[in-house]
């Protein structure tokens, strides 16, 4: 990552954290309701995996997806609209937390089911294939998801059909609610796509410099076609499952391990260390960040609640 | 005397005369079985309704792995299942009266072809949808771990169940609860009338399908499946393994079907039969096919035998005869056999509890 | 019959770890069971029989299929009842299947535990009401208990039954109270319940909408019109002789279901008393019911879909007072 993109995506890091920190203080006081799935701790894969993408590459996410739909550029405003179920969301107030979607900005949807979006992802990369454009498709998921059938049924059919999509697994050692040893004998998802044949490789999620360098290396190939890659980034979700979630499964990590594994924390580290950033310039980052966050509470909360009757009439295309 | 059957010949498996020539007589009578459902088509036009798939070619593969089993183990398998009950010492009579749609069958005629089952025999029952009795499989081995008789299930499927979600969950669970269950893969290179090779990344890139086992931390063996001695090893290994408690394998288990995947599929008035196989008819391959029928696994396994002194030509033929002689007893017996009553198909919908 | 107060979900957890002691048979599996060695059931019952496990709904529900051929009797927690929908297969067409096309050789006694209509702002993928889709499947019994003491019992029931029982738990009675009878305790199935008796109208409930219909009631009954509430407590197999016998007392049915209206108990309801009661009707059957859209995410439009207790009533209102034109 040069200076540049350095600034691009540590900007794109704190955009995410403070929308986050934001919208668990808004859960708690009930302006965001429903099932909220923050990836405070996770940042760094979202903005150096989003950060390497066109407009016209499609993203796919799940249940944890605020960060990769900032990171893709869904405006902050309208996906805090959403959450707070206003009338200008994204999704009209329709969708919520775990169905953001914002096409305009290639940000085709998350997806509430474990794994469920795998195969649409394959679906778009098909598309974009057959209409012969150099655009691919990537979808984030956990590490959960890889013990879920579609997730093997999905590797198979993307390595025999070569399709141009980058599977993009965040890797935080829990699958919902218990550690990764009681999902699988497997610990690497990089070992479970060995045998199909599938590029890619495990990273340090936490180091951004690594993951951008990772996508870097993968995106190329997949976007000549020459078939899908898989991109572990091995993380630490600082938060519970959901916001709420009574958190016993987990240990807690000690301020002093946070403040070593904080992949915005290290960034700023990294990147002043070797000159690319002005140790000066860092605070404009995080307040920057939260002013805009600031703003999009503000304006959501101006946002009027939808019409009940947008919920029927929607049901089905007329 | 020196017994045939331990000499160099047969690698020292001490199975003995008889055991052997028991596992040719049990190829023979599943051949002679199938051969009997297919005639019944041309010979009995419209007795056999529905689908029905046969197991010629994959008997080697079928004796070998049963031939590893002892009382208490148990088995899965697919609509494909004429076989193992078979291996195992079911009534033919009553499994072609399940066929038939007789009263007499094996399930009372609510099964039919392709959900045979004999749960005293450890034949649990099949699924009808491809990929799906693989987690069967592997919740009875889990039920088997919890009794600590030290039983192994098999689960029996083809190479396009290898496809399914349900394999991927199923074995990735077996590997993490080191449950005493051998997964046996069955490699037909046909899914229906599917190349393997069009629609698996291993086969397409000249892998052998036991490749995925690696995705579970678990091993994955290929083998000769038309050998049924090389079936028989390679199950052993597998099934002492999971008896001991060290977790499941994954057999790929290479046959060639010899018959088309199903009985043809046309709606009622036209009369059914079995088409050509579909390497002729959908891929022209015509050197491929006959080849496949020159590595017949039941002459295969008779020429080895005869010439290892374990099988006489007499005692070949006898064999031959007393299966012919049953199947025809058992078409006959099925022929005769009175259909069940209608509104029987009322009853089994829910299980009573026991009286 | 001494009772003791407890919560709707503790009730279900009393009926799973009473029959697991009383039944060694019995296993529980899921991705949120067990898994840490101070799990109570984990304590009671060992990692044997209590198993957390990946996120496989279909190896989950077909193990549970394969183990209950093998002679157990597993109990599948699958948290919510969208998540049968990634193991269609295994929950319609296996276990269900293969004690009838066995002819009766094997039983497959198993039970699905899933919670469902999580109209909390679950939004689309996680709120259904999506039980009508199961009730026509031959072989397979649907459990939907309103109350802790029928949370228990039907629970209870379902883990001795021989067949495969979907026992749905609704999201929004979760901590809900109330008294439930102490040790052994089993509710039948097929046999529905009146909980309030009236002369008027038969009201029919299942699940979250029973103390809505009961609160309908309530508030009619303030105007003299005294409604008859009836919770099927199971909907296969469905007490229709019960609603049949209420009808012919009441003249009236209004038929309430959180679910989308199409192809909903509701529905199927109305037709076995089109069909069985016509003569005894004085008024057209009203069915209230949630309306045929997905739930929405914004609570405005999400309460807009459901049912509730002004509608019950409105409806009732309108059959009460029908006079031979349209209700």
């Amino acid at each position: 990552m040069d200076a540049e993109q350095t600034r691009a995506v540590l900007a794109t890091m704190w955009r995410i954290r403070a929308f986050e920190e934001r919208v668990g203080q808004l859960k708690r006081a009930d302006e965001v309701h429903g099932l909220i799935h923050l990836s405070i701790g996770q940042e760094g894969v979202a903005a150096a995996v989003c950060g390497q993408l066109r407009t016209d590459d499609a993203v796919y996410s799940g249940h944890r997806a605020h960060g990769h739909a900032l990171a893709k550029g869904a405006p902050m405003t309208r996906a805090l609209a959403e959450l707070m179920g206003r009338r200008d969301g994204l999704c009209r107030g329709m969708g919520g937390s775990m169905h953001l979607v914002d096409v305009e900005h290639g940000f085709l949807g998350a997806t509430g089911v474990v794994g469920g979006n795998i195969p649409l992802a394959l679906g778009t990369a098909l598309a974009l294939h057959a209409a012969g454009r150099d655009a691919v498709a990537v979808v984030f998921f956990g590490d959960g998801a890889v013990q879920a059938g579609l997730f093997a049924e999905s590797v198979n059919l993307a390595a025999l059909w070569r399709l141009p999509v980058l599977l993009v697994c965040e890797n935080n050692g829990f699958a919902e609610f218990s550690p990764r040893s009681a999902h699988t004998p497997v610990e690497r998802v990089r070992d479970v796509v060995a045998p199909y044949g599938l590029v890619g490789g495990t990273v340090d999620g936490n180091d951004v410099d690594a993951v951008w360098a990772a996508v870097a290396g993968l995106l190329p190939a997949v976007r000549a076609g020459e078939g899908p890659a898989l991109l572990e980034c091995l993380t630490h979700r600082l938060r519970g499952h959901y916001e709420g979630d009574p958190d016993r499964y987990r240990e807690a990590v000690s301020s002093a391990e946070w403040r070593e594994r904080d992949p915005i924390a290290r960034l700023q580290r990294a990147a002043t260390g070797d000159g690319r950033l002005d140790p000066d310039e860092l605070p404009g980052f995080e307040r920057t960040a939260r002013d805009q966050v600031e703003r999009a509470v503000l304006a959501a909360r101006e946002s009027p609640f939808p019409d009940a009757a947008l919920a029927a009439s929607l049901a089905y295309r007329r | 005397m020196t017994d045939p059957a331990t000499d160099t010949a047969f690698d020292g498996r001490g199975l003995g005369t008889e055991r052997l020539v028991e596992l040719y007589r049990q190829m023979v009578r599943i051949r002679e079985f199938e051969e009997r459902v297919k005639r019944t088509f041309a010979e009995h036009p419209g007795v056999i309704r529905g689908h029905t798939h046969l197991a010629d070619g994959a008997e080697a593969s079928i004796v070998g792995s049963v031939a590893a089993l002892r009382p208490g183990d148990q088995l899965t398998a697919t609509y494909r299942c004429h076989g193992y009950p078979i291996a195992l010492g079911s009534d033919t009579a009553a499994m072609m009266a399940e066929i038939y749609g007789r009263a007499t069958g094996t399930c009372g005629g609510y099964g039919g072809s392709m959900h045979l089952c004999d749960p005293e025999r450890g034949f649990l029952g099949t699924s009808g949808i491809v990929g799906q009795g693989i987690p069967h499989a592997t919740g009875a081995a889990w039920a088997a771990q919890i009794r600590g008789d030290r039983d192994v299930v098999l689960g029996f499927f083809g190479d396009g169940a290898s496809k399914q979600g349900a394999f991927h969950e199923s074995l990735n669970i077996a590997a993490l609860w080191k449950l005493p269950v051998v997964y046996v893969l069955e490699n037909n290179s046909f899914s229906a009338g599917v190349r393997t090779e069009q629609e698996d990344a291993n086969a397409a890139a000249g892998e052998p399908l036991a490749t995925k086992a690696r995705a579970y931390s678990m091993p994955g063996v290929t083998v000769d499946g038309g050998d049924p001695l090389a079936v028989y090893d390679a199950l052993s290994a597998a099934v002492a393994r999971a008896r001991a408690g060290e977790g499941p394998t994954l057999v790929e288990s290479r046959v060639y079907r010899l018959s088309a995947h199903g009985n043809s599929i046309a709606p009622p008035g036209v009369p059914l039969h079995y088409p050509e196989h579909e390497a002729i008819s959908r891929f022209g391959a015509v050197e491929e096919y006959e080849a496949a029928k020159r590595g017949d696994p039941v002459p295969r396994f008779r020429a080895a035998l005869v010439a290892g002194g374990v099988l006489s030509d007499a005692l070949a033929r006898s064999i031959l005869a007393d299966a012919a002689e049953e199947m025809q007893h058992a078409v006959d017996t099925a022929l005769a056999a009175p259909f069940p009553e209608p509104a029987a198909a009322l009853e089994h919908v829910y299980a009573e509890a026991p009286a | 019959m001494s009772t003791h107060e407890t919560t709707y979900i503790g009730a279900v957890m009393e009926a799973i770890d009473l029959e697991m002691a009383r039944d060694e048979r019995v296993l529980l599996l899921g991705q949120s069971v067990g898994g840490r060695p101070d799990d109570p059931f984990v304590q009671r019952y060992g990692e044997n029989r209590v198993r957390v496990t990946p996120i496989s709904e279909t190896a989950e529900i077909g193990m549970a299929v394969g183990a209950a051929l093998a002679g157990m009797r597993p109990v599948v927690d699958a948290t919510m009842a969208e998540f049968l929908l990634v193991a269609m297969d295994q929950v319609v067409n296996e276990g269900n299947r293969f004690h009838h096309m066995s002819g009766g050789r094997v039983r497959v006694p198993m039970v699905l535990k899933a919670g469902y209509g999580f109209t909390a702002g679950w939004a689309g993928q996680h709120t259904g009401s999506i039980y009508g889709m199961f009730m026509g499947v031959p072989g397979l019994k649907v459990a939907l208990p309103s109350t802790p003491a029928d949370a228990k019992g039907l629970m209870a029931s379902a883990i001795r039954d021989d067949n495969p029982v979907l026992f749905l738990h609704h999201y929004l009675l979760t901590l809900d109270r109330g008294e439930v009878p102490d040790g052994e305790h089993l509710v039948p199935f097929g046999q529905a319940v009146i909980r309030r008796p009236g002369a008027d109208v038969t009201l029919v409930a299942t699940g979250w909408t029973v103390p809505m219909a009961l609160a309908a009631a309530a508030t009619l009954a303030a105007d003299g019109i005294e409604a008859e509430v009836i919770d099927p407590r199971t909907i296969a197999p469905l007490d229709t002789a019960t609603v049949l016998a209420s009808v012919r007392r009441t003249g009236r049915l209004v038929l309430v279901d959180q679910a989308t209206r199409h192809a909903s108990v509701s529905a199927v309801l109305a037709a076995e008393v089109a069909e069985a009661g016509f003569d005894a009707l004085r008024a057209p059957i009203v069915q209230v019911t949630g309306l045929d859209a997905g739930i929405a995410y914004s609570r405005p439009m999400e309460e807009h879909v459901l049912p509730d207790e002004a509608k019950v009533v409105a409806a009732v209102r309108r059959v009460v007072e029908y006079s031979g034109t349209r209700v």
